[in-house]
């Protein structure tokens, strides 16, 4: 029986879909079955970022209302043999095209088939919102170091005190910059974790390779040599219960253990 | 039959006392008695508007019966009723009363988006986030952290305080006053005391200095035996 992480943060913009399509890739990676959930109706991307919206036949609003099975509408990325499914976003209906019991039902009916469940929450706390966080087990509170995302962020852990999972949050600090938060202009890992009381889950930093990446519908979790794919990839390993440590926050950014590797079979 | 409804005059005024023992029907036949005699008796004189003060005993009126009660006053044009006052409440007045007259310790965060509601007075060990508010009907004495808004005397009541360091809140309210503390830098440190001065303006003052800030506290905490 599989567990349902949705994945939200108030704010929009600050990395939902992309945490959503490289902790989903991470974990099929790890050789777990994962099926992604797009609740962003109207607004759909995770199929982009995945690079599986040529694929795509049915939506989530058609299984909801009947006109399709879930398995007609579930994408298979062909990438990951039979491990890493999407149930895309529709996009020419609006949000309340779909309510909190047929998100459940949906869910309930993909857990015993799946080892994860991903559901990418759309940005704000309305609505879809709710439907996001209906059939989920647990969330994955997504923010960056920035004030205005922290905010959001508080906001939304004080909806899921009131609104309770069956697990406690957890927490994935994104778009990290290692000299803004190594000189202070930021606030901090620690202090983020702390202000906020969720649990820390990991921490991503900013990298222009995850923009590049999700263009070509390749999740940066595939580079091997990506500190950001490698956060996501850390991410992963903790949720199917390894203890990973943090990466650690360096002032100059030191050319990874896998740039090493690779510079070495260059030379080679 | 002795009358359900008797009348009698006190020092404030006139008091209609409601026999707690007799049947509805019979007091208010007996209030209207009372009430056609003395509009008879003052129709002589210069009629004037009498406010009556009702007490009921033992009896507990519920709202029904009160405002069966009042429209037999607004029969007659120069009566009404003052108040209504009796030797029991109900236990949900009581334990409003109990709620607003005991120290709530509160220990607990309040994020952005969140209300927390208090009667009474409050021991604040928990945090306000930013964008989070806690309103008190009481006295608030913060040993915790606030960064959101705090309001002591909810909602008009200018006689409560707010006890402690607030330095790092976005707003402190006291009864209908506020501050934006952006706006104005007070040294604050875990003996300060923010009240509404006679000016009706927020001030700032010490713990020592309380017997001359609210007296009537000071007294409640016990001063007067150590001063
Ligand atoms: N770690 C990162 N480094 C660099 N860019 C990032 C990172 N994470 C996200 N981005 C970029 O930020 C933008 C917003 O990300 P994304 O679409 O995942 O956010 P979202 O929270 O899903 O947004 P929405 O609220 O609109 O659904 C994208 O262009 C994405 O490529
Ligand atoms: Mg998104």
């Amino acid at each position: 029986m599989g567990k349902a992480y949705v994945i939200t943060s108030g704010k929009g913009g600050v990395g939902k879909t992309t945490s959503s399509a490289n902790i989903g890739t991470a974990l099929a990676m790890l050789g777990k079955k994962v099926c992604l959930l797009d609740l962003d109706i109207g607004l759909r991307n995770l199929d982009v970022v995945l690079g599986l919206d040529n694929r795509i036949m049915y939506d989530i609003v058609d299984v909801a209302a009947g006109r399709a099975k879930l398995s007609q509408a579930l994408v298979k990325d062909k990438r990951f043999d039979d491990l890493l499914y999407l149930l895309p976003a529709a996009q020419n209906t609006d949000k309340t095209a779909l309510n909190e019991d047929q998100v459940r039902e949906i869910v309930d009916e993909l857990k015993p088939d799946f080892d994860f469940i991903l559901i990418d929450c759309p940005a704000g706390i309305e609505q879809g919102f709710m439907n996001a966080i209906a059939g989920a087990d647990s969330a994955i509170i997504v923010t960056t170091p920035e004030i205005s995302a922290v905010r959001d962020a508080d906001r939304v852990v004080g909806l899921l005190e009131q609104h309770p999972l069956q697990e406690q949050p957890h927490l994935i600090i994104n778009r990290i910059r290692q000299h803004m938060m190594k000189d202070g202009s930021v606030m901090d890992v620690d202090e983020i974790t702390h202000h906020l009381g969720v649990e820390l889950l990991g921490i991503v930093f900013d990298d222009d390779a995850v923009i590049t990446t999700s263009n070509n519908g390749e999740p940066v979790v595939l580079q091997a040599e990506n500190p950001a794919g490698q956060g996501y990839r850390d991410i992963a390993r903790r949720l199917v219960g390894e203890s990973v440590p943090l990466m650690e926050i360096k002032d100059e950014q030191q050319p990874s253990f896998w740039q090493k590797v690779t510079h070495w079979f260059r030379k080679g | 039959m002795q009358d359900a409804a008797v009348l009698k005059g006190t020092k404030d005024g006139y008091e209609i006392i409601l026999d707690e023992n007799a049947n509805l029907k019979d007091i208010f036949s007996s209030l209207r008695k009372l009430l056609d005699n003395l509009k008879t008796q003052t129709a002589s004189t210069n009629p004037q508007t009498i406010a009556f003060d009702i007490y009921t005993g033992m009896r507990l009126w519920p709202a029904d019966d009160r405002s069966e009660l009042e429209k037999i006053f607004s029969d007659y044009s120069y009566f009404s009723v003052h108040k209504i006052t009796s030797d029991v409440i109900t236990k949900e007045e009581s334990n409003r009363i109990i709620e607003q007259s005991s120290v709530h310790i509160v220990d607990k965060v309040i994020r952005n988006g969140q209300e927390e509601h208090i009667q009474g007075d409050v021991l604040f060990l928990g945090t306000v986030h930013e964008g989070g508010k806690l309103f008190v009907g009481g006295n608030i004495f913060v040993l915790g952290n606030v960064e959101g808004i705090i309001q002591a005397g909810a909602p008009d009541l200018e006689d409560k305080m707010i006890i402690g360091d607030v330095h790092n809140a976005q707003q402190v309210r006291i009864g209908e006053q506020f501050e934006i503390l952006a706006d104005s830098k007070h040294e604050m440190n875990s003996g300060t005391v923010i009240y509404v001065n006679d000016l009706h303006v927020l001030d700032y003052g010490k713990v020592e200095d309380l017997k001359q800030i609210n007296p009537k506290f000071y007294n409640q905490i016990g001063g007067v035996i150590n001063g």
